[in-house]
């Protein structure tokens, strides 16, 4: 795109663009000052994205200026310009996920989604053959998306796995594990809602779950159970007696509140009455604390079944549960009714494990007071106010409840997911996901969003005008393309994307190949295979041409020849035969010949390939032989020679400037004894183009061939000596 | 997409082009050692570099010896570590590895102009070759310095890209076009024999990325180049060179892989499916890789035995010489995989 800088100015400086003041620009422009080294005035300057981040940037002078008469200044440079990848981007999985892990995720998601495109393909394809029978073939479409989700989810990372071997301190609250992401969280946020249909009953065990794993994440800017625990861990080791401490009752009643029961039973366990120094004093307080430790691990929970070292009772299907829940919540009121507790000297102790259990019989002022996050005390309301909430509508209706109670100080793009997802909106989750989780996972996530979802995959796939034809999912495609192209190491699994984008895809994966660096064999065969792949031919050939070009401009002739022909450049092969011509024509020694053995054994046998070049195939030949004739005087090796001499004027495809100097070069052969080597027939055709040669002479683009001033008259005498001594041989 | 225990992929975070094992004579006390060229295209001509670092913690380097540009070569000898680059310069660093003590033969006029793709060492000297067409003997000058010595000059007119040496005064060469070259020092350092392959997809004639000769008989070539074309090259019979791969070619099974095929190395884990007429005729077992990610053991008239199907290319492998039953393989995708082939595996191929 050519841009013509303003005349005057600073003396030709490229101005910056200004925006109007009236019009507000958000923020002023970046500018960049480049070392272009081209002296004033700037005549037109010329931009073009190369590959990757590399902006090209070309500055050119006026071409005829006066400039000074100084010819040694230079008319125009280009310059390249790197952008970083300044960090603007502002989307919070940057801040977590460092550039090589973020590309070790991008390319670990390339087979999953490539298999699941294939998929798609092959039953849109049987559904096309048979309308019929397509049903079927879609009911069970998400268990497809479920393995593509879980291969996905596996890349991000895995929570429960722990980050090294050790020997875990007893007094460990919370488990070292490796750092959850919120890639991760929202990955595993929209595979419960959308994909999973197996354990959609079990829906808000799921999300108290999830809440366990990724409570951390919620702890950036308020404080959660998670914070709590940690911050009390962190007290844990200088404190005497743990049950004097309104901290111990509080992380106890917290975690037991979001349903964290094996680090609830851990915790109970620290109680005094433990020490077997106090137990004969605390017996009945111990058994307090006892009895309320099985009780929590012993709660039903409406779930097929539980992680290992995770607490409580499983039931599968609702009537299990109900009568689980009525005998357990029994327990819990018999032991809130106890006699015991009068006999419990310890104050703390007994408070603090009434809140326990009033936890547990639902009693919502002290969930309410025990939980911090809003998606806190909505997970405490599936576990013990509403276990069999189903449906979105009751969720989100819950959910809004909970945010009134503990409305939320920061935005949290996971908060923002989970109201979009329970409000049923497709459109703002795919709107959170595109503000705080970046491209790659708009991209992948729209799979999971259609998975079972007719009005998410009519919104996605429908063509809007608006977007140039496209729809939505090809445009996050093509944007998440796009990001993989800037970066040099990643454009090769770009073409995955691209050739899932129907309309524009093709396109811009032909500009994408054509844009490949050139310079380096190794990289243009990599580009050539990808051509192959998708079945470019065309884009291939002139990848091939212009890596021939770069070649043969930069000296390496076999290189440039080598492109040419697998190009099949018939056009290219015969200009570079003509300027090979011109250099053979002033060096024609046997040893330079040497040199171009290489270049020739390129052209192989298969001469017809090789254009014009094919006369230099013969050339090498005629003297290879031309030279065994001369050293052994072989009457076989001359003859052969003198056939080669014949076939080469023969052959219209010899430069005429060859003529002389071939003919030059065969005085010798043509004045051999005993007998002539050319019959009269063959003698005639080599004067007629003799005396063509010296009609030619006579025109001004006849190129001289450095012989001596003699050669014509001894070839023309050897030719006439050889023409007589053939007549008289002639029978 | 759990690996099988046999094979390991260790994320490297910087794209790596080349990898060897280091001779374990110079073992340290922190197992085996591996040798990879790797390159970040975020830091500019500072990214390149070679990384020297145990088998058991690929994270965090031993020694790291900074390269002017990418690394185009790298093999290593008992006596050192050699890298090419792609603008043509030679570094060689010592068993030691300390990265001090490396010397460097500087890219230009005055050695190769260009990517030097051909490095191969024999005994004391080693052999580059460019694709400017230069060919260079690198060997001690005897006060500690290395001294270059032009063997050949193709002046452009063919480009190199892969040497090997085959006795202490033959090697071969190979390129785009040229086919294979074989060079005899005893014979005046010029070419003696010549053969431009049997390609695959009817094209005339491809391009050589890779050669490897046997030890044990030196007058085999086995080469690997474009279009999944591997073949066999004999020097007694200097114009039938034996197809071990390639497509739509006659004489060979199903070809293994249908594009360029990055590198070849005889197999000495995997046994000759015919022992007894192996010591006349028959080729050794070839291990390759290639673009299109297939890690495999080709031999002649069998089907190949397929040992990774990866889903990115693997740019460069090596067999522990003294270990051959364990390959390690730089994947396109900033990875270096290792694969372990234990009895197990053997034992499942015998059945199928």
């Amino acid at each position: 795109m050519p841009g013509m800088p303003t005349d005057g100015g600073g003396g030709g400086a490229i101005v910056p663009f200004r925006g109007e003041p009236d019009q507000g620009t958000p923020s002023p422009p970046a500018v960049r000052p480049i070392r272009h080294g081209v002296a004033p005035p700037i005549f037109r300057v010329y931009i073009s994205w190369s590959s990757g981040n590399l902006l090209q940037v070309a500055c050119f002078r006026p071409p005829n200026s006066e400039g000074r008469g100084r010819s040694e200044e230079v008319a125009g440079s280009v310059v390249e310009v790197n952008f970083g990848c300044g960090g603007s981007g502002g989307a919070e999985v940057e801040e977590e996920i460092d550039e090589a892990e973020m590309r070790r995720i991008e390319y670990g998601s390339v087979p999953a989604f490539a298999l699941l495109q294939s998929r798609k393909n092959a039953l849109a394809d049987a559904a096309a053959m048979s309308r019929m029978s397509s049903v079927p073939d879609y009911a069970d479409w998400w268990q497809y998306v479920l393995e593509y989700s879980k291969a996905i989810g596996n890349l991000l990372g895995n929570p429960d796995s722990p980050l090294a071997f050790m020997i875990e301190d007893p007094k460990t609250i919370l488990k070292v594990r490796e750092k959850p992401t919120s890639l991760k969280a929202a990955w595993e946020l929209l595979e419960i809602f959308y994909v999973d249909k197996q354990l959609q009953s079990w829906l808000p065990e799921r999300l108290v779950d999830w809440l366990a794993d990724f409570d951390s994440l919620l702890s950036g800017t308020e404080s959660t159970v998670y914070s709590k625990l940690s911050n009390f861990q962190k007290k844990l080791i200088n404190l005497q007696i743990i049950e004097d401490d309104p901290d111990y009752w509080n992380g106890l009643s917290s975690a037991l509140s979001v349903g964290w029961l094996d680090i609830v039973v851990n915790m109970l366990r620290f109680h005094g009455s433990y020490q077997l120094d106090q137990m004969d004093n605390r017996e009945t307080e111990n058994g307090l604390v006892e009895a309320v430790a099985v009780l929590v691990s012993t709660m039903p929970r409406l779930r097929p079944n539980l992680p290992t070292g995770k607490l409580g009772q499983c039931c599968k299907t609702r009537p299990d549960f109900v009568k689980a829940w009525e005998k357990w919540r029994g327990q819990v009121t018999k032991l809130e009714c106890s006699a015991f507790w009068i006999q419990c000297g310890h104050q703390k102790t007994r408070d603090g494990l009434k809140t326990l259990l009033h936890i547990m019989m639902g009693n919502i002022k002290e969930l309410t007071a025990s939980t911090f996050h809003w998606l806190e005390l909505f997970a405490s309301h599936f576990l013990y106010i509403r276990p069999f909430t189903v449906g979105f509508e009751g969720m989100h209706h819950l959910a809004q409840k909970c945010i009134q109670l503990k409305p939320s100080s920061g935005t949290n793009g996971l908060t923002g997911l989970v109201i979009g997802v329970l409000s049923e909106n497709p459109e703002v989750v795919l709107a959170e996901c595109t503000k705080n989780f970046g491209p790659w996972l708009v991209t992948h996530a729209m799979e999971l969003l259609t998975a079972d979802n007719d009005y998410a995959d009519t919104m996605l796939h429908e063509e809007r005008p608006n977007l140039g034809g496209i729809s939505i999912e090809e445009l996050h495609r093509l944007v998440y393309a796009q990001v993989l192209c800037s970066h040099s190491l990643t454009w090769q699994i770009a073409p995955t994307y691209l050739s899932s984008c129907l309309n524009q895809g093709l396109g811009l994966l032909e500009i994408l190949l054509l844009k490949q660096p050139i310079q380096d064999n190794r990289l243009v065969l990599k580009t050539l295979e990808i051509c192959r792949l998708y079945e470019l031919d065309d884009v291939s050939r002139n990848i091939m041409k212009i890596a021939g070009i770069y070649h043969w401009k930069h000296g390496r002739k076999g290189a440039g020849v080598y492109w040419f022909q697998q190009a099949h450049d018939k056009v290219r092969l015969d200009r570079i035969a003509q300027q090979l011509f011109e250099r053979i024509g002033k060096s024609v020694t046997d040893d330079s010949f040497k040199q171009w053995e290489g270049l020739l054994e390129l052209l192989g046998p298969d001469i017809g390939s090789a254009g014009g070049l094919e006369f230099l195939h013969r050339y090498r030949d005629f003297k290879r032989s031309l030279q065994q004739a001369l050293a052994g005087r072989s009457g076989e090796a001359a003859r052969q020679t003198a056939d080669f001499l014949i076939q080469l004027m023969r052959n219209p495809s010899t430069p005429q400037r060859f003529w002389l100097p071939l003919l030059h070069d065969s005085v010798e052969l043509l004045n051999c004894k005993p007998s002539p080597l050319i019959n009269v027939a063959e003698t005639t055709l080599l004067l007629n183009k003799l005396q063509e040669l010296s009609l030619a002479k006579l025109r001004p683009d006849f190129s001289n061939n450095h012989l001596p001033s003699h050669a014509l008259s001894s070839v023309r005498l050897a030719l006439a000596s050889n023409l007589a001594r053939a007549i008289l041989e002639d029978p | 997409m759990a690996d099988s225990p046999l094979f390991r992929r260790h994320p490297l975070a910087s794209s790596v082009d080349l990898v060897r094992w280091l001779p374990s004579s110079t073992a340290s006390p922190s197992g085996r050692l591996l040798a990879a060229a790797v390159h970040d295209p975020s830091l500019g001509s500072a990214g390149s570099s070679i990384h020297l670092f145990p088998l058991s913690d690929t994270t965090s380097p031993l020694a790291s010896l900074p390269l002017p540009s990418r690394a185009t070569a790298l093999r290593s000898s008992p006596a050192a570590l050699a890298a090419a680059t792609s603008s043509g310069s030679l570094h060689l660093l010592p068993s030691s590895f300390e990265c001090d003590a490396a010397v460097a033969v500087p890219g230009g006029a005055g050695f190769h102009v260009g990517p030097v793709r051909g490095l191969d060492c024999g005994g004391e000297e080693w052999v580059t070759a460019g694709e400017d067409g230069r060919v260079h003997v690198v060997g001690g000058g005897g006060d500690g310095r290395v001294v270059a010595r032009r063997v050949w000059d193709g002046k452009g007119m063919s480009g190199y890209e892969a040497a090997r040496w085959a006795s202490p005064a033959e090697f071969a060469t190979g390129g785009a076009g040229c086919g294979v070259q074989w060079w005899d020092r005893r014979k005046g350092d010029g070419v003696v024999a010549q053969c431009s392959g049997i390609w695959g997809r009817g094209i005339v004639t491809g391009m050589v990325h890779s050669i490897d000769i046997n030890p044990s008989r030196k007058h085999i070539c086995v080469v690997g180049g474009s279009s999944g074309t591997i073949f066999a090259w004999d020097l007694r019979w200097p114009q039938q060179p034996i197809p071990l791969s390639g497509v739509g070619l006659n004489g060979t099974t199903e070809p293994v892989c249908e594009s360029e095929v990055w590198e070849v190395l005889f197999d000495p884990y995997t046994q000759s499916s015919d022992i007894i007429t192996s010591a006349s005729s028959k080729i050794l077992p070839v291990m390759m890789c290639s673009e299109d990610g297939i890690l495999a053991v080709v031999e002649q008239d069998e089907r190949p035995l397929e040992l990774l199907a990866e889903a990115c290319a693997i740019n460069s492998f090596d067999i522990d010489p003294q270990n051959p039953s364990d390959v390690v393989c730089a994947l396109e995708w900033e990875s270096i995989g290792v694969l372990s082939r234990g009895r197990d595996t053997m034992a499942e191929d015998d059945n199928c």
